[in-house]
C-alpha cells in the first residue's frame, strides 16, 4: 500500500508564495483600477504621474514573492527556473530587439507596456518545456 | 548515471512523496532521480546515502562501465 500525503496536500512552499504571489496581484489590481479612475476623473493633475506608476508598487511585491520562492525551492527546480528565465530573457531581448528594427521601416509603434506580459509569458513558456524534459 | 532509488524506496514501501518529504525535495525531483533524468549535487546524494544507510556507490553508478576510472 502506497500512501500518497504530499500529492493531494500543497506544499507549504508552495502555499506561502500562492499566497504572497496572490496578494500582490491582487493589490495590484486594486490599485489599477482605483488609479485608472482616479486620473480618467482628474486627467491634468499634477500628480497624475505618481499615481500611473502607483499599479508597479504591488508589482515590486509579487517580484520579491518569487525571489523569497526562488530561495524555498530545491535543485532540480531552481534549475528548471534558470532554464525558464534564461529562455523568458533571451527570447524576450530577441523579439524586441527585432521589432525594433522593423519600426525603424514603418511597422506600428508598440507601447513598452507590452514587454513584461510577453516576458512573463516566455517565461512560462519555459518553464512548462524545462519541467516536461525532466518529467516521466 | 543509473540509480537504485525505485526499487530501495519500495523495499521500505514508500510513495515518492514520502521519499521527497524526508528528503526535503519536491515529489517532481524525487521522480526526476529516479527515472535518471536528473544527477543529484553531492550534497543530495550524501543525504540520499545517508537515509539509506547505504554508500554513495551502491546507490549511484555510472551509466557505462568505461566511464570510470581505471583502478
Amino acid at each position: 500500500m502506497r500512501r500518497n500525503t504530499m500529492n493531494t496536500t500543497m506544499s507549504k512552499a508552495t502555499k506561502s508564495y500562492l499566497i504572497e504571489f496572490g496578494g500582490s496581484m491582487l493589490a495590484y489590481a486594486i490599485t489599477l483600477i482605483i488609479a485608472l479612475q482616479v486620473i480618467e476623473a482628474n486627467p491634468q493633475a499634477p500628480w497624475r504621474f505618481a499615481l500611473a506608476v502607483a499599479p508597479v508598487i504591488p508589482i515590486c511585491f509579487a517580484l520579491w514573492a518569487f525571489i523569497r520562492a526562488l530561495g524555498r525551492m530545491d535543485e532540480l527546480q531552481r534549475r528548471i527556473q534558470l532554464n525558464a528565465i534564461g529562455f523568458g530573457f533571451g527570447a524576450t531581448a530577441i523579439i524586441t530587439f527585432t521589432y525594433g528594427f522593423l519600426e525603424l521601416v514603418g511597422m506600428p509603434s508598440l507601447s513598452y507596456i507590452w514587454v513584461l506580459p510577453l516576458m512573463i509569458a516566455l517565461w512560462g513558456i519555459g518553464g512548462v518545456v524545462a519541467s516536461l524534459r525532466y518529467a516521466r | 548515471m543509473k540509480n537504485a532509488l525505485r526499487v530501495l524506496r519500495a523495499e521500505r514501501d514508500w510513495s515518492q512523496a514520502d521519499l521527497a518529504e524526508r528528503l526535503d525535495v519536491s515529489r517532481q525531483t524525487v521522480n526526476a532521480l529516479e527515472t535518471g533524468k536528473y544527477d543529484p549535487s553531492l550534497p543530495l546524494a550524501f543525504k540520499i546515502a545517508q537515509l539509506f544507510a547505504l554508500p554513495i556507490e551502491r546507490i549511484f553508478q555510472p551509466e557505462d562501465d568505461g566511464a570510470t576510472p581505471k583502478a
